[in-house]
């Protein structure tokens, strides 16, 4: 019985111990500088792409600045790691909302986290411009806030590469697909979405399955798509998985003559070193982005995050860049940021022109638009679809030879 | 037909590289009875290392086996000597806890110095393969598979033709007939756990020509090597080898005949239905704190 | 006398009791009222940790009480979490706080499942066991896309009640889940079923044959351990508004509800609750200031390290050692205390042995046991007259303990029948013999070490009933009769001292007193003088004769001849598994077989104890 007088005495310290802590509100707000905040992946499975894109938000940061801010203000910009794990992610948007009172808010990295994240945002009503939004579950949920910041959702990402597959010549088209994705709210939908026109068009479906994140061995998926003799591949992948996925196929003498990879070809020089110039060569993408483009602020973006990280800027890094330019868009033509409804609104009603080319939305925040399609052509990134906008006019097999 | 007999190829392979891992485990679960869960942390670790020195000395992974082995075996012994000393006799549910805070400081403490980003080490070998007609033998896996079979092989001589071994053996089964005869057993602890944590130095250094990773992928590692040693017996070296060789074949026959996720709940299954089955595994011995009065 | 120093009067119990009451009470209202705190993130903390408090809380009862360390706790936060969410998107016009409750019980049951494995299972493999499982359930959680959405997770709808409620729904469902789980612990302890759990925790074997039936009773704990961990985590989906399998079965969740548990105290009612409430904000702390990834995992995983070595039994538990070392220093403890003769004698000289009735009670028939190649019982056969003292001698490795283990239950015959009072009993459990009425003592006293000397007598379950498992242990009936049965063997001095604490002959007064306990038939004691001093040893004799004088039947092993002869009258001698002779005292002496295999041909009967009458037998010559 004394035992227990002891123990609650001390769970009685503690608890006024707490709450002296929480007596004291968070942090008064600083209204000469405009703070954005953002959570971002800077460790886990997904820090290649939250680096990138942080320094694409930095850069960013810089360039207005230089050029007087935004409103006239200093822009400051605070990012917190969220490890790629959701509950941090919520964790630091409640934390950036209340305790550093951030002005605007910036999106984290992956479908994934900004899924729960923007219902942060949408919760405390604020506009969540996203970088990487892809996931079409992110749009179903009545939300006013979110915006997605590049040109078209994950289930379109594949759709100008699938139909121009499907409308090739029959003896140049392929006969047989395989699918493999990776178990992710992004990945699965832009795989689906080849598969239904490719389908449609008569090439036949003869692998189709996803394998989880933590998957680093694709010998035996290779394995499994070899044996069903596909002649194309279409890889739902993040990164890694897509270098893995290649190496595989590699080892396997796996050779099929179209090979396609959401996102994972688009990390520039880390893409090229993982797999090798030779296995990247023919490798198509869809690419939000492309760094000789002539669209909005795009040479400078370049050359000055070639001068801060010393290496042209990959998609990710550009998708942050635009998401900023979307955010000071909006900001700028509604002349304030108290009222984030109207700054929706207006999102709703304009075009705004970004490094990845003008971008505008339906009413639930998805864009409406196409991706370009690339390809890596001798250790460079090539735009070769639409053929409108087209820096080559070779469209090449995997691993080299026309198609 | 050909795809099953490159599947028991790809399986055993692998599971060669399993065993070299669970070698350790096993080892020192037979002789401590504790169960290390900073097992796959330090086999990331061995990797890590590799990897470095791969990188700034340009040496070939193989070649770094031995160096690899003397640092990790340091690192075992250091660790034992802060961490696992204190809580050996204790109830399991510390040591167990003990290894896994052991399992995170080092997740950590590799993220702060080599980053979190996917690591692989890239050689001549580790992308291509031999080709025996319609199959193929990835080169990389084939010499890890040698190196598996060279040092599970020395640690078989050393526990049963040295006199070091002879100690070992008696302090598992005795302890206190080991120390009568002039056993130092606090000794033969500290040496059996750093001797564990040396074979992971090489299997460490192979995993990194195999597999990318991170510090996260620890967890996928101590899943799949508890699995083994649970399935082949816990102690038993021969089961971690037994088990080592069926998980492996297991999770590439998972892939192929029931899709890709499979393999991932293939140890989670195996540890479960082992447990509850048959708790000794296929060659280990009921321990006493575990069978049902 | 001391004079009171000022040291010794902050020392005083009811002092510090009065203080503490109001220390919990201020902590009490803090918590509750928490939300008015104009800080929006030390809210979200408290949140936070509301639910690793519930999760740590219930992980308690089967960590804590039971002994089985489980490291997927957090599992259940996340299966509740999920249901809540699949109901909510189901039916979302339902409010999605209403669905807890389901939560809770879908958890619980899924618990018992868990609970289902440690039949087989303990130790290291249990926990390896939780570990499999926690990553199993999230894989299912992954793959059965259709009702969970698989990687994608579950978003649910945002709470729909007006701003300026703010976050007050969730903290106060929270507050009262936690209070619920807490009212539960505490009622868990001071129940019979709370001894129970804690008995199994220090010794499963003899937990059973005192009746307890320990898989019920793992089952049961396994479900009260999540019943409120599920509702919790149906609330704190809620308050995500979103729920994936890879944030909602995570390891670090379960790691650090164990931690919360290790680190307040586990066993204790309100270490997981202080424990939860500085790993939450420290965890916080850790994600702030170092950007969260590496930092948090090296500080807990440090901490994870530092709490095993340095201060395993927690906060709480080492604070009261401390303050009870303090208090009682320089007083002596009881167990030194002579063991005073009793103020009345048990059995006058002229207490009669029940006259024969002519049934057996017990009947062993053809037993067979061998380990490996060792025939420890080779083919056993003896019966037991009821409300006889039987007594089984016999030379050491002749089965004697063996016997006694397949009587009990502890161990199961290869072949062979025991039957009590004409009913079989050889495949019965422990527990289910001891609700039969067979109770049994051990050589070496196995009594549970960290109870006090009437927990360890209130422990034992006379028969299963649900309403046996809620009586109080600590006051009502069932405490009234342990202190009886304890004043019956003279320990009641010892009422509050941990049994570990005793002397060997102390402990065994006490594991007859628990043996009692079940009101047994029949009762086997093993080497009951064995080790302890001659007036315990009369003592013992004493206690045994009001027993049997009251219709008990004992069956003794012993190889104290003059208390046996004094004492029994049917003597079974056991040698090499076997019985090989059977009769009366006298019989036996005489037998050359039994000279031969164990009394020795010079066998010399010494005068017995004063309270019996036995003639003086004459040496028997060579």
């Amino acid at each position: 019985m004394r035992k227990i007088t002891a123990l609650r005495a001390i769970v009685g310290i503690a608890a006024i111990a707490l709450a002296a802590s929480g007596c004291t509100a968070d942090g008064p707000a600083n209204s000469d500088t405009v703070t954005i905040g953002a959570s971002l992946p800077l460790t886990g499975e997904f820090s290649q792409g939250g680096l990138d894109t942080q320094r694409g938000y930095e850069t960013w940061v810089e360039m207005t600045n230089e050029a007087g801010g935004l409103l006239g203000k200093p822009v400051k910009i605070i990012v917190k790691d969220d490890a790629t794990t959701q509950d941090t992610a919520v964790s630091n948007y409640n934390n950036l909302i209340a305790k550093d009172k951030v002005d605007l808010l910036l999106g984290s990295q992956s479908s994934l986290l900004n899924i729960p994240a923007s219902a942060v945002a949408e919760k405390n009503k604020m506009l969540f411009v996203c970088p990487s939004c892809a996931s079409p579950d992110m749009f179903s949920r009545g939300f006013s806030y979110i915006f997605f910041s590049q040109q078209a959702v994950a289930s379109d990402q594949a759709k100008v590469f699938a139909q121009w597959i499907a409308n090739l010549p029959p003896d140049q088209r392929p006969k047989t697909a395989a699918y493999p994705a990776l178990d992710d709210p992004f990945a699965g939908p832009a795989v689906d979405g080849a598969e239904k026109i490719l389908s449609a068009a008569g090439i036949r479906t003869v692998y189709k399955d996803q394998y989880p994140t933590t998957t680093k061995n694709f010998d035996s998926v290779v394995n499994a798509m070899k044996d069903a003799g596909a002649e194309m591949v279409v890889q739902g992948a993040q990164f890694e998985d897509g270098v893995n996925m290649i190496r595989a196929m590699n080892r396997a003498g796996d050779k099929p003559s179209i090979v396609y990879q959401s996102s994972s070809p688009t990390y520039g020089q880390q893409y090229l070193d993982g797999v090798g110039a030779q296995s990247a060569e023919g490798v198509f993408s869809s690419a939000s982005y492309n760094s000789i483009a002539k669209t909005a602020d795009n040479a400078e973006f370049v050359k000055r995050y070639e001068q801060k990280f010393g290496t042209t800027p990959p998609e990710d890094a550009a998708d942050g860049f635009a998401a900023a330019q979307v955010l000071a868009a909006a900001v700028n033509a509604a002349g304030s940021y108290d009222d984030q409804a109207k700054l929706a609104d207006w999102l709703r009603a304009n075009t705004v022109e970004t490094v990845l080319g003008p971008l505008s939305w339906n009413s639930d925040g998805s864009p409406k638009g196409d991706f370009l399609v690339g390809q890596w052509q001798g250790g460079v990134s090539q735009v070769v679809l639409p053929t409108d906008v087209a820096t080559t006019d070779k469209v090449l097999r995997w691993q080299g030879g026309v198609i | 037909m050909v795809s099953l007999v490159q599947t028991l190829i790809l399986g055993l392979l692998v599971g060669a590289l399993y065993a070299l891992m669970a070698s350790g485990l096993t080892l020192i679960f037979g002789v401590m009875r504790v169960i290390n869960l900073a097992h796959g942390a330090f086999a990331i670790l061995a990797a890590y290392l590799t990897f470095t020195l791969w990188r700034n000395l340009g040496l070939d992974p193989i070649l770094s086996i031995p160096v690899v082995m003397a640092v990790m075996f340091a690192i075992g012994w250091l660790v034992y000597v802060l961490v696992i000393r204190h809580v050996r006799g204790a109830h399991v549910s510390m040591t167990v806890l003990a290894t896994f805070g052991i399992a995170l400081v080092l997740e950590g403490v590799m993220g702060f110095i080599w980053g979190n980003t996917s690591t692989a080490v890239r050689t001549s070998y580790t992308d291509a393969s031999l080709s025996l007609g319609p199959l193929y033998v990835p080169q990389a896996m084939l010499i890890t598979a040698a190196i598996a079979a060279l040092v599970i092989g020395g640690l078989y001589l050393l526990l049963n033709y040295t006199w070091t071994g002879r100690a070992i053996r008696a302090a598992s089964t005795n302890e206190g007939g080991a120390l009568l005869v002039g056993v130092s057993v606090a000794t033969v602890a500290a040496l059996t756990f750093a001797i564990g944590v040396a074979t992971l130095g090489a299997g460490g250094a192979m995993l990194s020509t195999i597999y990318p990773f991170l510090p996260g992928t620890h967890y996928q590692w101590i899943a799949r090597l508890l699995a083994i040693v649970v399935l082949g017996g816990l102690g038993s070296l021969p089961g971690a080898i037994l088990g080592a060789l069926v998980i492996g074949v297991g999770e590439i026959a998972a892939t192929n005949y029931l899709g890709a996720a499979w393999p991932v709940a293939v140890p989670f299954l195996v540890i479960i239905i082992v447990l509850i089955t048959r708790p000794q595994g296929i060659l280990g011995t009921r321990l006493r704190e575990d069978a049902v009065a | 006398m001391t004079t009171i120093s000022g040291a010794s009067r902050l020392l005083d119990p009811r002092l510090q009791k009065l203080v503490t009451r109001g220390l919990v009470l201020v902590a009490a209202v803090v918590i509750v009222l928490f939300p008015l705190s104009p800080s929006a993130s030390a809210q979200n903390t408290v949140i936070l940790a509301l639910v690793l408090a519930i999760g740590a809380s219930g992980l308690n009862i089967i960590t804590g009480y039971t002994g089985y360390l489980s490291l997927s706790q957090g599992a259940f936060v996340g299966v509740g979490a999920y249901v809540g969410a699949i109901l909510a998107t189901r039916f979302p016009d339902v409010q999605p706080m209403l669905w807890a409750p389901i939560a809770g019980v879908v958890a619980a049951l899924i618990a018992m499942l868990l609970g289902l494995v440690t039949y087989r299972s303990r130790g290291p493999a249990f926990v390896i066991i939780t570990v499999a499982f926690l990553f199993l359930v999230q894989f299912v959680a992954i793959e059965w896309v259709p009702i969970t959405n698989g990687t994608a997770g579950l978003t649910l709808p945002l709470s729909d009640w007006p701003d300026a409620w703010g976050n007050w729904p969730f903290h106060l469902a929270l507050v009262l889940l936690l209070a619920l789980s807490l009212t539960l612990t505490w009622w868990i302890r001071r129940t019979k079923f709370g001894m129970g759990l804690i008995a199994i925790r220090e010794d499963e074997g003899k937990a059973g044959t005192v009746g307890v039936n320990a898989p019920v009773y793992k089952l049961l704990a396994f479900g009260a351990s999540a019943l409120f961990v599920g509702m919790a985590g149906s609330v704190y989906g809620y308050y995500l508004s979103f729920v994936d399998p890879i944030g909602m079965f995570s390891i670090i969740t379960s790691a650090l509800i164990v931690l919360a548990v290790i680190l307040g105290g586990r066993g204790t009612l309100f270490g997981p609750v202080l424990g939860a409430f500085i790993i939450q904000p420290v965890n916080n702390f850790a994600n702030d200031t170092f950007g969260g990834g590496n930092a948090r995992l090296v500080i807990f995983g440090g901490l994870l390290v530092l709490l095993v070595i340095l201060l395993p039994k927690g906060i709480l538990p080492t604070a009261a050692a401390l303050l009870e070392k303090a208090r009682t220093k320089g007083t002596v403890g009881l167990s030194g205390a002579r063991l005073n003769p009793l103020d009345r004698l048990l059995a006058p000289a002229d207490v009669r042995p029940p006259a024969p009735t002519g049934r057996t009670l017990l009947d062993v028939r053809g037993l067979h046991k061998s380990f490996g190649g060792n025939h420890a019982v080779n083919d056993c056969s003896f019966t037991v007259p009821e409300g006889s003292i039987t007594a089984l001698i016999g030379p050491n490795g002749s089965g004697k303990t063996t016997v006694f283990n397949l009587i009990s239950g502890t161990m199961t015959p290869d072949r062979g029948e025991i039957l009590l009072n004409g009913e079989r009993i050889e495949r019965l459990s422990p527990w289910s013999r001891a609700h039969r009425g067979i109770g049994r003592t051990f050589q070496i006293t196995r009594l549970f070490r960290e109870m006090t000397v009437l927990e360890n007598v209130v422990a034992p379950l006379r028969e299963f009933s649900v309403r046996q498992l809620g009586l109080g242990a600590v006051s009502g009936s069932e405490a009234a009769r342990a202190e009886e049965l304890l004043e019956f063997v003279g320990m009641s001095a010892y009422r509050d001292a941990p049994a570990g604490a005793l002397s060997y002959g102390q402990q065994k007064l006490v594991e007859l007193a628990q043996v009692l306990m079940l009101d047994p038939k029949l009762i086997l004691l093993d080497e009951p003088a064995g080790g302890i001093n001659p007036t315990l040893i009369e003592r013992m004799g004493d206690l045994i004769r009001a027993l049997n004088a009251q219709g008990t039947t004992f069956l003794l092993v012993e190889h104290n001849m003059p208390f046996v002869v004094g004492l029994c009258d049917p003597i079974r001698v056991l040698a090499r598994g076997a019985v090989i002779a059977q009769g009366t005292p006298e019989q036996i002496q005489k037998d050359p077989l039994v000279l031969d295999a164990y009394l020795g041909d010079d066998y010399l009967l010494e005068a017995p104890s004063q309270s019996a009458n036995i003639p003086v037998v004459e040496r028997n010559p060579a």
